[in-house]
C-alpha cells in the first residue's frame, strides 16, 4: 500500500463488506472499542482484509483478521505498509 | 400434538412472502379470489432457459424490511425467511423486547430444499472470473440451507432449540411437526416455516432435470393438476414463517390462537415413484389423523399436494380415498398453489397459512387455472366456496419421495 489506511477508509470498507454504517469520528473517539461492538464479526473483518489485498495487491499479514479493535487493525496494516512489506 | 394434551401447540402468528402477496393479508386476498400470478420468467439470466413459467415474488424490497448488515451476508431465500419471520412475530406480538421472556424460551426451525443459489452463483462467477481472492467470506454461510434458521435466531436473539429440516418439499410440514415436538418438550415458542428462492439461473438449471417440471409456455395452462391436461408443475419462490407456541403460555400473554397444530405424520416412498406415493401418502394421512385423534369425517377441507403429474394426481386421489373412505369424494379439496406455483419447502407452509386463513374465514379458496377435474374429488374451482370449517388437512409430497400430512384445528381468532 502506498498510503496509510485511515479510519474513514475503514468505515467505508465496513459499509461495503459488512453492510455496517459506522461513524469514523466515533471510531476515532473510541479506537479501542471491539469491532464486535460495531457489529463487525470475524467474517466481516475477513472480507475487509480480502478487499484490501485485492485493492492494493499487497499481502496483509495473517494476523490482520484477528485484530479486535480499529486501533489494532490500523496499527498493524499501516506498520506493514510503511515498512514496505 | 396428541401425546402432549397438557402442552398443545398453537399458531399465533403468520408471515407470508408469496408471489401473490407479501403479508398474510395480501396473500389471502389473492388466494381467496383465485388470482393466478403465474407468468413468464423475467429474472435476469433466465431468458434462454427452457423453463418459461414460474411464480416470481416481484413486489419485495428487502432493504425496506431487513437491516443492511444481514442483507450483505445472506441469499434471497434468507431475505424471504427473515421478512416472513418479522411479519409472523409482529402478528403474534412476540418481540425480541419481551423483557421477562428468557431468550432460551424461543427457538427457530426452518425447512430448506436448496439453500442460497443466487448468492452462490455470484460468488462462483467471481471465483472463475477473477480468482479465489475475490470470493467473499459470507459465501461460507449464505449458500447453506441452515442459513435462514441461523440468521432469524441471531437477529431475534432466539437461543432456544434451533434446527433445519432437510427432508424434501414435505419438510415444510415436517418442520412444523418438529417445532410442535420441541414445544412439547418444554420450549415456549418456535419461529417455524420455510422460504425458497429457486429462480436464479444456476438454481433453475439444477431443476431442468426434473421430468415433472412443466414445459408449457402459456402460464394459464402450465400447471393444471387433477385434469386431463395435467403437464407437470410450475416452480415458485417465497414461503411463510409461523409463530407457534405452547397454548397455555400463549393464552397467558393474551395472544390470539389462530389455529391448533393437531397432528402430523410423514412417510417416504422414493423419488419419482408416484404410484407408490399412494400408499405412503395414505399412511401419512392415517398417522396424522391418529396423532390428532381425528376421525376422517371430521376433515372439513383438504389442501392437496396437487403435483400436476397424472400418475401423482391419481395416487393422491386414491390415497385420500384409502385414508378417508367415502368422505374423500365429499370433502372439499383445494390447491391454491396452482395460482402461485410450488415453492418447494415453502409450498406446504404457504398451504398451511392458507388453511389457517380458510378456517378463520369459513371459506375454501379455489384452485386457479383448473377446470374439468378428472378424479373422484370435489376440487373447488372457479370461485371460493363458503363452508363451516373446523378442521383442515394439508398434504405435501416431494420430488425425492417424502410424503407428509398435517391436521389443523380451528383457533379462536375472528377475522378483522
Amino acid at each position: 500500500m502506498s498510503e496509510r489506511l485511515t479510519l474513514e477508509e475503514l468505515a467505508a470498507l465496513m459499509k461495503s463488506a459488512a453492510g455496517l454504517t459506522v461513524d469514523p469520528k466515533q471510531m476515532a473517539a473510541l479506537p479501542d472499542t471491539p469491532f464486535a461492538d460495531f457489529g463487525l464479526d470475524s467474517l466481516g473483518l475477513l472480507g475487509i482484509v480480502g478487499e484490501l489485498e485485492n485493492r492494493y495487491g499487497a499481502t496483509v499479514p495473517d494476523d490482520a483478521e484477528r485484530c479486535r479493535t480499529p486501533r489494532d487493525f490500523l496499527d498493524l496494516i499501516n506498520t506493514v505498509s510503511t515498512t514496505g512489506a | 400434538m396428541s401425546s402432549g394434551q397438557e402442552r398443545r401447540c398453537v399458531i399465533t402468528g403468520m408471515g407470508v412472502v408469496a408471489p401473490n402477496g407479501v403479508s398474510a393479508d395480501a396473500f389471502w386476498k389473492a388466494t381467496r379470489e383465485g388470482i393466478s400470478v403465474l407468468e413468464r420468467v423475467t429474472r435476469e439470466g433466465c431468458e434462454q432457459l427452457p423453463l418459461k413459467v414460474a411464480g416470481e415474488v416481484r413486489d419485495f424490497d428487502p432493504t425496506a424490511l431487513i437491516e443492511e448488515r444481514f442483507l450483505v451476508q445472506t441469499d434471497r431465500f434468507t431475505h424471504f425467511a427473515m421478512a416472513a419471520a418479522n411479519l409472523a412475530l409482529d402478528d403474534a406480538r412476540l418481540g425480541a423486547t419481551d423483557e421477562d421472556r428468557s431468550p432460551y424460551a424461543v427457538g427457530v426451525m426452518t425447512a430448506a430444499g436448496s439453500g442460497g443459489g443466487e448468492f452462490g452463483q455470484r460468488e462462483l462467477q467471481r471465483l472463475w472470473g477473477k480468482g479465489s481472492r475475490h470470493v467473499g467470506p459470507y459465501q461460507s454461510i449464505a449458500w447453506f440451507y441452515a442459513a435462514s434458521t441461523g440468521q432469524i435466531s441471531i437477529r431475534g436473539g432466539f437461543k432456544g432449540p434451533c434446527g433445519v429440516v432437510a427432508s424434501d418439499e414435505a419438510g415444510g410440514l415436517d418442520a412444523l411437526a418438529q417445532a410442535a415436538r420441541t414445544i412439547r418438550r418444554g420450549t415456549d415458542a418456535m419461529v417455524v416455516g420455510a422460504a425458497e428462492a429457486p429462480l436464479a439461473p444456476y438454481s433453475i438449471v439444477c431443476q431442468l432435470g426434473y421430468e415433472d417440471l412443466s414445459g408449457v409456455e402459456e402460464p394459464a395452462r402450465a400447471y393444471r393438476p387433477f385434469t386431463q391436461s395435467a403437464c407437470g408443475f410450475v416452480p415458485a419462490e417465497g414461503g411463510a414463517m409461523l409463530v407457534v407456541e405452547e397454548e397455555g403460555k400463549a393464552l397467558a400473554r393474551g395472544a390470539q390462537i389462530r389455529a391448533v397444530v393437531a397432528g402430523h405424520a410423514a412417510t417416504f416412498t422414493g423419488p419419482s415413484r408416484w404410484a407408490e406415493s399412494r400408499a405412503g401418502l395414505a399412511q401419512a394421512i392415517r398417522g396424522a389423523l391418529k396423532d390428532a385423534r381425528c376421525a376422517p369425517e371430521e376433515i372439513d377441507v383438504v389442501f392437496a399436494d396437487a403435483l400436476g403429474v397424472p400418475t401423482a394426481d391419481r395416487a393422491e386421489a386414491l390415497a385420500l380415498a384409502d385414508a378417508l373412505g367415502g368422505h374423500a369424494s365429499r370433502v372439499p379439496v383445494t390447491a391454491p398453489k396452482t395460482g402461485i406455483g410450488r415453492a418447494y419447502c415453502g409450498a406446504p407452509v404457504l398451504d398451511t397459512a392458507a388453511a389457517v386463513l380458510s378456517l378463520e374465514h369459513g371459506v375454501v379458496p379455489p384452485t386457479p387455472n383448473v377446470v374439468d377435474v378428472c378424479h373422484d374429488l370435489d376440487v373447488v374451482t372457479g370461485r371460493a366456496r363458503p363452508a363451516a370449517l373446523r378442521t383442515a388437512l394439508v398434504l405435501s409430497r416431494g420430488l425425492m419421495g417424502s410424503n407428509a400430512a398435517l391436521v389443523l384445528r380451528q383457533g379462536d381468532r375472528t377475522p378483522s
